[in-house]
């Protein structure tokens, strides 16, 4: 059960105790992040999601609920951290990443799909809290996509980077290879029940018909030290 | 300080499983979900005004669609006023026939359905089981897939599951655009290693079809239905596009039958609070109201959510059992990776094992699970032997027979050279004679060299733009010598325009002989009727090649 | 407890719908009257017992499509695709067995066999939710009653499209 109030007081405080620490950046473009570096987000709602003109950009789609109930994916990777690294994945190849919360679906391949009707690029990625990620292309149908990672619990920061700059070689209009995955046949067992659990809450912040909402997000070192990127 | 003993179990490997409690708020419950509606019904003119507590003006897509289509109106004050419990005592006595309970479910609505079967304990859901089965053998599908698409391995691996005795095979992609290699590849193994086995490619809907009319399948079965309108629309579908796709595949001539299962609505996110039971006897209504002749479920690829919740299993083995009581063929899953305990992964699998199903596993995995492109089933290549040694343990049909080494290499080896002549003839990208060898001999992808897959894929793109069908391959059999492997393939196609495959739980032998619920209905009653093991087929079954006989030691 | 008069109706009908065909004349009028009943235990399956309702859409029967054919290139491809008929005789098959559902399947499918391929995967994905407006739907509902006679069909997408409008599954809904 979710309980707005406490939520709202949770994300206040939240928000409070990081103001001190904000890094408004984008993250590093060069190299990956120290692993053992967690980092956290202020995610601020900056109005209704404009349609992109620019080709440079592509759209990422955060689910309803992502960063709010859950600040980490499905194996405790930070969400911060995954953000990114798809972000410098985007960034690597000389393109633009925007963010904006996806309100009316928490289906990742819908998310991405709206992500990439918004995209000036045509090119959007949908990513939900449990760490499932799918790259879309505007004129596919909702259910196909370019590439699916459903399997998140064998997703690494390296994926999530090269998925990434995958995403930034479609807008480009190339055709790269599909980002390989590690096949995990028994994550099913372990992972399914835990995932769906992460879903139900996720599906909670579900809004039927509201649009989406344009992202600003902050990066912080978790620990209080202030970012020195 | 950590006691020694609860140190060795969290080793074990069922503490692997993701286990977790109920949480019916979001229908992450099996059965009995405080937010279940009570049974009932109100006819008025002929039409269903109210059912399970719900009015006509607020039924929801799916209970409109159940509404009018699947319910026999003629039955249903008469069943629905019977008490639930005296239904499930039926189901479990032998002096009352199938087709008398088959009646009387026609008339039920979900929440009564579910309300019967509830009244059920597993073993009683197994005695219901072997006589609701509405086709007397029960069989078994396989799994044909690989990691990298490999065509020659997988007509080899085919041959060797239709050798070990599979009535059907199913393979999907690594890659989409591989997707008619490998139904060619799965036709034309299947073929060799015997006559009369249907085969399936799994893929996107409308491609799957597309496939299909071309010749180089003849069924399908990955046809989703959802028990919430929510997670239905998020499927992209609804009812009557998924009633139409149906009448698309039969009016082709293509057996098909439609894919649900529990938990696949909590694993959407939009269960509304109902158990997985209940959602899923919604689905297995939508498929009857459609007019499919059977439905593959058993929980499928959301098993470790069910698996996860107490009851899941029973509740699983109860959803094919209701799928039987509509008069459906089940496919009754057993076909992902469900624990890393070896001993509950065969509790789950014996439940329809004992009893028999139409197809026990849908399917078994005939290829190692690394190369398992459904993301690995519950019993894999590896597993052969212990499921030929359960079948002779407890003198079961589980739908698989023991093989020799020899019959299998020689079997291998023919699919493969069929494959390469096909391929050579139809101007394919070659198959060389150290790839031939290689699948002859391989366990898995691991052991094939590599083939250069942009020309395959390419060559595969070709192969649908210009139009080749079922009829190029028996031609490019038929002409390389293959004349046996041609036949068998040309059969296949014309059962296309008998259609007599179309009919309930129908499935072909050697001779390509139909064995259907229409021809071979379930007839138990009890000890001594329905489906016996035949002598010969215990001779098969107990013939293990392992085993020593008692001149070898002398 | 049942109360015997129910059992004994429903045994009733059962044998009814076993033994005789009655239980099946209001189907099947659509299309199949003038076919000869069949009868499952004795006519099924065709291709064995009945090879000459076992045919395709050109009209070649399934005995005359044998591997010789096929190499001297008399067997097209449309020669493999079943025809009205033969999905009627086994709708007539389904009923006799009990299937309604199933039959009514087949008496869809009957009237599919004129759409050509592309232009049933058009209308499938138009059946999808948020595809198509109402009027779009009872277009493609006109057109598969005036252009192809299928009247079942017709009728099953303007039900759908009533059902899209209470629900809205109609384009620009979502």
């Amino acid at each position: 059960m979710v309980k707005t109030e406490s939520l709202v007081e949770q994300i206040v405080k939240e928000v409070l105790k990081k103001l001190e620490n904000v890094e408004i950046a984008a993250p590093a473009t060069q190299s990956s992040d120290d692993a053992n570096q967690e980092w956290e987000m202020i995610i601020e709602e900056i109005g209704e999601a404009k349609q992109g003109v620019n080709v440079d950009e592509v759209v990422i789609g955060v689910s309803p609920g992502f960063y709010i109930k859950f600040k980490k994916n499905i194996i405790g990777i930070p969400l911060g951290n995954i953000l990114r690294e798809i972000i410098s994945g985007i960034t690597e190849q000389g393109l633009k990443a925007r963010i904006v919360r996806v309100k009316h679906t928490a289906d990742v391949g819908f998310i991405a799909h709206t992500a990439a009707k918004l995209s000036g690029s045509g090119i959007g990625i949908g990513i939900q809290s449990r760490g499932t990620v799918a790259i879309h292309q505007k004129d596919l149908q909702p259910l196909n996509n370019l590439e699916l990672f459903p399997q998140c619990p064998v997703l690494t920061l390296e994926t999530y980077r090269a998925i990434g700059r995958n995403v930034a070689l479609y807008a480009k209009g190339e055709s790269p290879a599909p980002v390989p995955v590690q096949n995990d046949q028994m994550a099913r067992p372990k992972y399914q029940a835990i995932a769906a659990v992460m879903h139900n809450f996720e599906t909670k912040y579900v809004q039927t018909g509201a649009k989406p909402v344009e992202l600003k997000v902050s990066f912080a070192r978790k620990g209080g030290n202030k970012s020195d990127r | 300080m950590r006691s020694k003993r609860f140190e060795v179990l969290a080793k074990r490997p069922v503490n692997q499983d993701g286990i977790i409690a109920e949480w019916p708020e979001v229908g992450l419950i099996a059965v009995n979900s405080p937010n279940d509606p009570k049974p009932s019904i109100k006819i008025e003119n002929g039409k269903i005004v109210e059912m399970d507590g719900k009015k006509r003006e607020e039924f929801d897509m799916i209970e409109q669609f159940i509404a009018d289509y699947a319910i026999n109106i003629e039955m249903a004050e008469k069943a629905m006023g019977m008490d639930s419990l005296e239904i499930a005592r039926m189901l479990v006595d032998i002096n009352v026939p199938r087709e008398e309970i088959v009646k009387i479910v026609s008339g039920l609505t979900p929440a009564k359905v579910v309300e019967v079967v509830n009244h059920l304990n597993v073993v009683e859901i197994m005695m219901a089981i072997q006589k609701m089965r509405a086709k007397k053998r029960p069989g078994s599908q396989a799994h044909v897939t690989n990691l990298r698409d490999n065509p020659v391995l997988i007509a080899a691996d085919a041959a060797e599951a239709a050798l070990r005795g599979f009535d059907e095979l199913e393979t999907t992609v690594g890659i989409t655009r591989y997707a008619p290699f490998n139904a060619l590849a799965l036709l034309v193994g299947s073929q060799t290693g015997r006559g009369g086995v249907l085969t399936q490619d799994a893929l996107e809907e409308s491609f799957e079809l597309t496939i299909g009319m071309r010749g180089f399948t003849s069924y399908a079965e990955t046809i989703s239905v959802y028990g919430t309108e929510q997670v239905f629309v998020d499927g992209d579908d609804t009812p009557w596009s998924k009633a139409f796709l149906a009448s698309a595949y039969a009016s082709r001539g293509l057996k098909m039958r439609f894919t649900s299962g529990t938990g696949s609505e909590c694993q959407m996110g939009f269960a509304e609070g109902k158990s997985m039971l209940y959602l899923e006897a919604r689905c297995v209504m939508i498929a009857k109201g459609a007019g499919v002749q059977g439905l593959q479920n058993g929980s499928i690829s959301c098993i470790g959510v069910p698996g996860a919740v107490p009851g899941g299993i029973r509740a699983v083995a109860a959803e094919n059992l209701i799928t039987m009581m509509e008069d459906l063929e089940v496919a009754s899953g057993n076909d992902q990776t469900f624990s890393h305990s070896d001993i509950r992964r065969t509790a789950r699998t014996l439940l329809l094992m004992l009893p028999g199903t139409d197809l026990i596993f849908s399917g078994y995995s005939a290829v190692p699970n690394y190369d398992n492109m459904f993301a690995g089933s519950n019993f894999d290549a590896e597993d052969f032997d212990d499921y030929l040694m359960l079948q002779r343990d407890l003198m079961v049909e589980g739908g698989v027979s023991p093989v020799t080494e020899d019959e299998v290499i020689a079997v291998r080896n023919k699919a493969a050279r069929a494959l390469q002549s096909v391929f050579k003839k139809l101007n394919l990208p070659p198959i060389t004679d150290e790839e031939v060898e290689a699948a002859t001999y391989a366990h898995g992808s691991k052991d094939m060299p590599p083939r250069d897959v942009n020309a395959d894929l390419k060559a595969a793109t070709e192969l649908m733009e210009k139009g080749l069908t079922g009829l190029d391959v028996v031609k490019a059999l038929a002409e390389s010598g293959f004349t046996d492997v041609a036949e068998n393939v040309l059969n296949m196609l014309k059962q296309r325009i008998a259609g007599d495959y179309l009919q309930t739980s129908a499935v072909l032998d050697k001779d390509f002989n139909i064995d259907s619920a229409v021809n071979n209905s379930n007839d138990y009653k009890g000890p001594g009727t329905g489906f016996r093991l035949s002598k010969e087929r215990w001779e098969r079954i107990k013939n293990v090649p392992q085993a020593l006989k008692p001149e070898d030691l002398a | 407890m049942i109360d015997e008069k129910t059992l004994e109706i429903i045994v009733r009908e059962v044998l009814t719908n076993l033994t005789s065909d009655k239980g099946t004349q209001n189907q099947q009028k659509t299309a199949s009257s003038s076919l000869p009943k069949l009868d499952p235990k004795r006519d099924y399956p065709l291709a064995k017992n009945k090879p000459e309702l076992a045919k395709s859409i050109t009209g070649k029967t399934i005995n005359e499509i044998t591997l010789q054919a096929v190499r001297e290139g008399k067997v097209l491809p449309d020669d493999l695709k079943i025809s009205p008929e033969t999905l009627l005789a086994q709708a007539e098959i389904a009923e006799a067995a009990g299937r309604k559902q199933l039959a009514n399947n087949f008496r869809r499918a009957a009237e599919l066999t004129k759409v050509p391929d592309k232009r049933i995967l058009e209308i499938y994905n138009a059946l999808r939710p948020y595809r198509s407006t109402k009027e779009e739907l009872l277009a493609i509902a006109d057109e598969l009653d005036n252009a192809y006679g299928a009247k079942v069909c017709a009728a099953f997408v303007r039900e759908a499209a009533e059902v899209y409008e209470r629900r809205g599954r109609l384009k620009g809904m979502e």
